[in-house]
């Protein structure tokens, strides 16, 4: 049985000519039997969960089916993405879910960011402030929506602070112009602390020896930062801003429950219309067409913030 | 104060500069801090005084805001009157069948990944981790309609389906059992061991740390899920916890002492597991964002 252990190295070596090529295929396919087994019930649970459904919704995109289900769907091509995009309602909420996200996701990161920086310098009961950031996010965002939803009523402790401190009281999530701000708010109060971890973790692995170097070079704290801890953080930054970004397109749970898209749709954006196109209006192939273009969106902002934040790595 | 401590001389001055900036960064970290617990700590408090204390202690604003002036259990009761107790059991068992089943499957994900040689494994790999880390509420709804078809619906087996698949939890796991000295699979293979031993006596009792880590994935994953459940579940005798409690927002959005209980019912279970399984914790943190 020996022979099996030696002859991995054989196959990486390359072409091992006669027997010794006949038990490598053989090693090759003990291995193969049993990573197929093994990995069998990830790759169903993949096909199950992931690749029937995103195929079922681009199939249902391109139907249009009729109410009761008593008539055959048809086969409409684009019908569905053409009527989604002259309906100047959908391209609103296309635009402020995209404005939305230009917004909440650089305010996070930087705000994440310099509280990270706060928090690795020497503080008095570093530990304690930490933590007491971090709380927010541990606590389940149904929870948190439902508490902001309470302090940010009109009659609620956000409008008696401010009134303690002279200014007169707002309307937050009942106004259109407020709305979004205060879904950005209630965001970020869970998401920050949770980003801000993630960036702790990576200024505490640039190396002491640099900070020093720059010391002695007599560089101050802002020049520090920017040429020495910017740098040296791009690895996390960029796990951060795709997985913030990614997690704020899906963003669902505060519009839900505490505005249900308006006042007058100013909070709906694209992962709310999607369900409340789907299950309110039960339209699941233009439903469908809406989770299509989400995701296409989704994707195509990732991917830039892969290049843009890769092509930076290349030039230094 | 910290001026009588530090030397005299010309070195002191320069002491007494330094040691003044900790504490104005403190100063400065302490106020954020608060303002980051105020609200949570708000819940807490409400969660504890009658009903309709909540609103009216805040005018005119004083420290009766954070502190009540009487305090009760009334609103406790009365959630585990209106049925959160069987929502808080049904969470209790989605969240541990998904524990189970998603160790299992990322385990035997893992190893072939880590240990074993095949053709397409770095492309496996790639998908396995990029279809588990695209964001599931992308597919959740046509997933959902899917599930209809399949008779998933109110099923602890649809609550339980989609919570198993964690990306982080695979990548995690393969980490831990590519630091595992391959010498002890190459000593388990000599002696005629199947994978399936070497992985069950090996390398599992091997990767405790990550396993554990890997199990607070997959439990915070379901604990906090509301899309998904609101998707597939109708009947009230199948709700999870978040779905209850923001039914109970909904339907008594006046009795936010019921509302604020169950907040602070739902957040006390995570909350004690991320701090008694820190390290665990931020370990996921250091792989994944430094790595």
């Amino acid at each position: 049985m020996s022979v099996l252990a030696t002859p991995r190295r054989d196959e990486r070596a390359g072409k091992a000519p006669g027997p010794r090529r006949r038990r490598s295929w053989r090693v090759g396919h003990h291995d193969t039997m049993w990573a197929a087994l093994f990995l069998l019930p990830a790759i169903v649970a993949i096909v199950m969960l992931r690749v029937l459904p995103a195929l079922g919704a681009v199939r249902d995109s391109l139907y249009r089916g009729f109410p009761g289900g008593l008539r055959p769907e048809r086969f409409t091509g684009l019908d569905n993405y053409t009527n989604l995009f002259a309906d100047p309602g959908f391209r609103a909420t296309l635009v402020r879910t995209i404005v939305f996200n230009a917004i909440i996701n650089p305010l996070q990161i930087v705000l994440a960011l310099l509280l990270a920086v706060l928090l690795t310098q020497t503080l008095h009961l570093r530990g304690v402030w930490r933590t007491l950031i971090f709380i927010p996010c541990t606590i389940p965002i149904v929870g948190s929506s439902i508490a902001w939803g309470a302090a940010l009523r009109p009659d609620g402790p956000v409008n008696a602070l401010l009134a303690a401190v002279g200014l007169s009281p707002q309307p937050f999530l009942t106004s259109p112009n407020q709305a979004l701000a205060c879904i950005i708010l209630i965001a970020s109060w869970i998401g920050i602390g949770y980003w801000m971890l993630f960036l702790i973790a990576g200024l505490q692995a640039v190396p002491h020896e640099l900070y020093e170097a720059a010391r002695l070079d007599r560089a101050g704290p802002i020049r520090t930062f920017l040429s020495v801890t910017l740098p040296m953080l791009r690895r996390p930054l960029l796990f951060v801003l795709v997985a913030d970004t990614v997690a704020n397109f899906v963003l669902f749970v505060p519009v839900q429950l505490l505005t249900n898209g308006g006042p007058e749709s100013s909070t709906t954006i694209l992962m709310f219309d999607a369900y409340r196109t789907t299950f309110g209006f039960s339209s699941r192939n233009l439903g469908a067409a809406e989770v299509v273009v989400l995701s296409v969106v989704m994707l195509v902002i990732v991917a830039v913030q892969f290049r843009l934040l890769r092509d930076e790595g290349g030039d230094s | 104060m910290s001026a009588a401590t530090v030397p005299a001389g010309l070195r002191a001055r320069r002491r007494v500069r330094t040691s003044n900036r900790p504490r104005a960064l403190t100063l400065v970290a302490a106020v954020v801090a608060l303002a980051f617990i105020a609200p949570a700590v708000w819940i807490l408090v409400g969660s504890f005084r009658p009903g309709n204390e909540i609103f009216e202690s805040l005018s005119p604003l004083s420290w009766h805001v954070l502190f009540p002036n009487s305090v009760t259990l009334d609103n406790y009761t009365g959630l585990f009157g209106n049925g959160f107790g069987g929502a808080l059991l049904n969470s209790v068992i989605v969240c541990g069948a998904s524990v189970i089943g998603g160790l299992a499957m990322s385990a035997l994900a893992a190893y072939p990944l880590a240990v074993l040689r095949f053709p397409g494994r770095s492309l496996i790999f790639a998908v396995i981790v990029v279809s588990f880390l695209v964001p599931f509420e992308a597919i959740a709804i046509p997933l959902s309609q899917l599930f209809s078809d399949w008779h998933l619906t109110d099923t602890y087996i649809g609550l339980i389906l989609p919570g198993l698949g964690n990306g982080l939890a695979i990548f995690n796991l393969r980490q831990a059992f590519r630091g595992i000295p391959s010498s002890l699979r190459e000593a388990a293979v000599i002696d005629g061991a199947s994978e399936w031993r070497i992985l069950t006596r090996i390398y599992l009792p091997l990767s405790g740390s990550a396993l554990i880590n890997c199990s607070l994935l997959i439990f915070l994953g379901q604990w906090t899920a509301y899309l998904w459940p609101l998707l597939v579940t109708s009947r009230s005798d199948m709700q999870v916890a978040p779905i209850a409690l923001a039914k109970t927002f909904s339907e008594h959005s006046f009795d936010f002492g019921q509302n604020f209980a169950g907040a602070v019912l739902l957040s006390v279970v995570p909350a004690a597991l991320i701090f008694l399984l820190q390290r665990f914790f931020t370990r996921s943190i250091a792989n994944t964002g430094v790595k």
